[in-house]
């Protein structure tokens, strides 16, 4: 990914990716600061659509942000998630992250972090 | 104040790797200047991140980066008063004439432009996802990586079973800034080109007797595209230039030790072939063709003792980082089957595509212009020289290839030939440089050899 030298900032690579990814300014700040106020305990899983590198690769960079919170990448092959949803153990994970993938219709309290990715808490999140 | 880090980390990995290297050429009475820099990187790296892979086990924080400095700091004086103790003398070689200084001028002015281009660029993405984030959880653990990374399932894209060569050296980096900073941890990566571009002309001209043959070659080799554009290429952050460059030592100073028997050429060797399994997976390969081919070479000249001293090291590196993935990784490695002939006789039919695939892939212009045409016109030279080094220098260009094609029988990916699109390109870089020198020297064959062809 081309860029002129400079800004000389700590997070360079990471900003440029998720700029042009999901559209958002220093994510390498705000999306770990969304992630801290989701329960302590519990793991994130990330939804991503197989053969999409696009989304592949802003699954691969949220569990790189979300450190050191366990995560799980699910591969999806439809752009719905109902058959995996169905499978996890919704009660003992802290969020769902949807990258390039439709959250099924009746989840609710949905958080849109950027362009083409949503975050659902799944507990009450710390203030 | 990050800036001072920086140049903190880069003097310690330099004051470590000259201390080494003096105290290799130190009894020849001679130090190449230019030499003993461009290895004094190459092991200082090596050094650098294998004392903090030790270290790590049991100090972390202060106390670990404390503990490494020290270490490099003896190290560099252990190698100036090996130079005292000799009184060898530092000698800077300097072009003889105008095309040697074009030459020089040429390759110098590649190096910066490398090093501009580096800074311009971000990481890519295996830079970020597989290496450098090896070296930021440790930087924020402390200077370790945390148990939790190695057990962790959802991370496993970032193969945590690699090892930790280059990320360690980029952590050294972040432990000196105070910060994990992703732009000037880049600059690793211009330095082992610099290095690798420096050792290609000296190897080259010390091989041949002919210094402008070796500035032609070392000034060709940034004309490879792949060498600075993605995939694999320094700008993006990746380790195959790295690797390309430790595999360019070893078998420059093996071929060194087979012309001149010289005790120095072949503890550089030992140095170098040592740290290509710590820089990446497939350096076990790497090292495994040398290791064949030393055998192979100190067996017809009567040097097998001292050879077998040589790959010792290397041997230690790759069991030990075995002996380390089996205590902590939890989840195996999926990017491969374990090698058995059940699963040969199986997979034998991919063969097919496999060629295919290389073939249409040493032909990719945009990739390697015409650089694999000259590796063929010269191991066809090297061969019809029938002399035993030349023929050496063509297999371990060779050797590599094959190797790495072949693995692809046993890829586990669903599409084997997709797997094998995606990751050739950067298992060739590792022998590219090798491969300058291979034509270099087939440049400077004597006449009364080219009449066999």
């Amino acid at each position: 990914m081309e860029n002129r030298i400079g800004p000389v900032e700590v997070n360079r690579s990471i900003d440029v990716y998720v700029r042009a990814l999901i559209g958002i300014e220093r994510g390498s700040e705000k999306l770990p600061d969304t992630f801290r106020r989701l329960p302590k305990a519990g793991p994130l899983i990330i939804f991503v659509r197989n053969e999409n590198s696009q989304s592949e690769f802003l699954g691969m960079m949220i569990g790189y942000l979300s450190w050191p919170r366990e995560v799980q990448l699910v591969t999806v092959a439809t752009p719905t998630v109902e058959k995996e949803l169905a499978e996890v153990n919704r009660d003992s994970v802290a969020g769902l992250v949807f990258c390039s993938v439709n959250p099924p219709a009746w989840l609710e309290k949905r958080v849109r972090l950027g362009s083409g990715i949503v975050l659902v808490p799944l507990a009450e999140t710390a203030p | 104040m990050i800036l001072l880090g920086l140049l903190a980390a880069i003097f310690t990995i330099l004051t470590a790797g000259l201390g080494v290297a003096l105290s290799i050429f130190a009894r020849t009475g001679r130090l190449n200047l230019i030499e003993c820099t461009c290895l004094g990187w190459l092991l200082g790296s090596g050094i650098v991140s294998l004392l903090l892979w030790v270290c790590g086990t049991f100090c972390s924080g202060l106390a670990l980066q404390t503990i490494v400095t020290i270490a490099c700091l003896a190290l560099g004086i252990v190698g100036w008063r090996a130079r005292q103790h000799v009184t060898a003398r530092f000698v800077l070689p300097s072009p003889a004439n105008v095309t040697e200084w074009l030459l020089t001028i040429l390759v110098l002015g590649e190096i910066a432009i490398l090093f501009f281009v580096s800074l311009k660029h971000t990481l890519g993405w295996d830079g970020l996802l597989n290496w450098e984030i090896k070296a930021r959880y440790a930087f924020l653990n402390g200077g370790v990586i945390p148990q939790s990374y190695y057990s962790s399932g959802g991370r496993a894209f970032s193969h945590p079973e690699y090892p930790l060569g280059i990320p360690f050296t980029e952590l050294w980096l972040y432990l000196w800034m105070g910060e994990p900073h992703q732009f000037w941890v880049k600059i690793i990566f211009p330095l082992f080109y610099a290095a690798g571009a420096l050792l290609l002309a000296l190897l080259t001209a010390r091989l041949s007797g002919k210094r402008w043959v070796g500035l032609l070659i070392a000034s060709l080799l940034p004309f490879v595209p792949s060498i600075s554009a993605s995939p694999g290429g320094i700008v993006v952050g990746y380790v195959d230039v790295p690797i390309s460059v430790f595999y360019l030592a070893a078998l420059g100073y093996l071929l060194c030790w087979s012309a001149n028997n010289a005790l120095c050429s072949i503890v550089a060797f030992a140095a170098c072939a040592a740290f290509l399994p710590w820089i990446k997976s497939e350096g076990v390969l790497l090292w495994f063709v040398l290791a064949l081919l030393g055998l192979t070479m100190s067996l017809s000249k009567h040097r097998v003792g001292p050879f077998l001293v040589s790959i010792a090291p290397g041997l230690l590196i790759i069991l030990g980082w075995r002996l380390y993935l089996k205590l902590v990784l939890i989840f195996p490695h999926s990017d491969f089957s374990h090698p058995t002939f059940s699963l040969l006789r199986g997979n034998f039919g991919r063969l097919a595509d496999i060629g295919s695939i290389l073939l249409a892939e040493l032909g990719e212009t945009v990739h390697w212009s015409i650089f694999w045409l000259l590796v063929a016109v010269a191991v066809v030279y090297l061969f019809a020289s029938r002399k035993l080094e030349k023929i050496l220098l063509a297999m371990a260009v060779l050797l590599p290839i094959a190797f790495y094609s072949l693995i692809y029988l046993f890829s586990t990916w669903p599409s084997y030939t997709a797997h094998m699109t995606s990751s050739v390109s950067r298992l060739l870089l590792h022998v590219m440089p090798a491969g300058w020198l291979a034509i270099g020297l087939a440049l400077t064959q004597p006449k009364d050899q080219n009449r066999h062809l």
